[in-house]
């Protein structure tokens, strides 16, 4: 009960951010992956079974605000998720620079995944925002690692 | 567990994921756009939380506006600003419709029951994958929107038209940006017809426009023609900023459109042909 309400937050909290950000400016969601970095978390925390599903789910939110076909965030999602779980089982990607090499290696796959889905299935480039799109993985890094980092010191300080 | 059969059991997890979302994405392929069920329920879902989220902050931000700025300024301007977003929509269809010489009389009263047939929205956000592709709105079913509605800017230039899902209190857009919409339109002065295509980074493109054809030029206005039978004729929708000639049959005549999608906040909904008003 306690991991569903955790993850409903981050949810919650990921989609409360994605709108604010889609409001501000549409470019901005192209910066800023922020559905990628409540999956990698989860998956970092849990495992990876709970990463696929976590990316299947958020994938498929994503995809239901996009004009095309149904499935492609949610399958790119899903197999990043799982990575994410599985190196994490491996290797330890708690540090801060640790961490911000994992997130942003594992967000550069999810959107060359991604990427490729789309142009074969859309037999079309992606839009690339004028480039922007391309700072997505060290954008989402650098906020994901900073995240992680408090989100792991406030967990360590609870009683 | 022993480890091998834990790992299997992660591994067919994923299969079954991955496969599941491949059933999803083949069958949509040849249907094209149409939703399945599926998505319209994701969509109905979390389109209300979007929605909801943007009111909080507008609140918010309309409460410290309030409290804080000149009230009776504020109000006035808002209510200045409601006044001219409504004459700006019947301006652009008024000109065309008083170039059929109707009676002072009949266009008011042709006004009265345009200014009932259109309504005004906020976009509450943008296609996740590509915002050239579509926004969504915050009024839906309930307020009698309907598939293939036309939508305008605030200043009565084309957006695009409502498809699905259309949930209860939020709509998708498709924009005229999108590489897969389709708007009948024709030049302003010659009248040269063609197909209005985006390009899914912000332009569009007037297409089948044969190499010799004549009477079109740079800068030139492009309007829709009606004859898709989607949109109203007379609707600004951009203008030319390129022509050029290739090696095919056709030339590639580049519009930039009337909307800026960098201000795209409110927007006008047609519900009723304005054609079948006047």
């Amino acid at each position: 009960m306690k991991d569903f309400i955790k993850v409903s937050l981050g949810i919650i909290i990921a989609f409360l951010l994605y709108t604010v950000l889609n409001k501000i400016s549409p470019s901005l969601v192209l910066l800023f992956n922020v559905f990628s970095l409540v999956v990698i978390y989860f998956a970092v925390e849990k495992n990876e079974i709970f990463g696929a599903c976590l990316g299947a789910f958020c994938g498929l939110i994503q995809d239901s605000f996009s004009l095309g076909v149904f499935g492609v965030a949610g399958l790119a999602k899903t197999i990043a998720g799982f990575t994410a779980g599985y190196i994490a089982k491996k290797i330890d990607v708690n540090p801060p620079l640790r961490s911000f090499v994992f997130i942003f290696l594992l967000i550069s796959f999810e959107f060359i995944l991604w990427a490729l889905l789309y142009s074969f299935i859309f037999s079309g480039s992606i839009n690339t925002g004028r480039g922007l799109i391309f700072f997505q993985p060290l954008g989402t890094a650098l906020v994901g690692s900073f995240l992680f980092f408090f989100l792991r010191k406030f967990k360590r300080s609870e009683p | 567990m022993p480890l091998f059969l834990k790992e299997r059991k992660s591994l067919l997890v994923l299969t079954a994921l991955i496969f599941f979302q491949l059933i999803l994405i083949s069958t949509q392929v040849p249907l094209g756009y149409g939703q399945n069920y599926f998505e319209k329920a994701v969509f109905s879902f979390f389109s209300p939380i979007q929605h909801g989220i943007l009111s909080l902050f507008r609140s918010i931000g309309n409460l410290w506006k309030n409290y804080f700025d000149l009230q009776n300024v504020q109000s006035q301007n808002q209510k200045m600003k409601d006044e001219m977003f409504f004459l700006r929509q019947e301006n652009n269809l008024l000109r065309n419709a008083l170039e059929n010489l109707r009676s002072q009389k009949e266009i008011e009263e042709s006004l009265l029951k345009l200014h009932e047939n259109i309504l005004a929205a906020q976009v509450i956000g943008f296609d996740a994958s590509n915002f050239y592709k579509s926004a969504t709105i915050n009024k839906g079913s309930l307020d009698g929107l309907k598939k293939d509605m036309v939508v305008l800017d605030q200043n009565g230039s084309l957006v695009g038209r409502i498809i699905d899902p259309v949930a209860l209190k939020e709509s998708r857009v498709q924009l005229i940006t999108d590489n897969e919409s389709g708007v009948g339109v024709f030049s302003k002065k010659k009248e040269v017809m063609g197909i209005l295509s985006g390009d899914g980074k912000g332009y569009c493109f007037l297409e089948y426009i044969h190499v010799t054809t004549e009477g079109i030029y740079e800068g030139e206005d492009i309007i829709t023609s009606g004859k898709d039978g989607l949109f109203p004729s007379g609707i600004k929708v951009g203008k030319i900023v390129s022509i050029t000639t290739g090696t095919s049959l056709f030339k590639q005549v580049k519009v930039e459109p009337y909307f800026d999608i960098r201000r795209l906040d409110h927007v006008a909904i047609i519900m009723k042909d304005p054609m079948e008003i006047f």
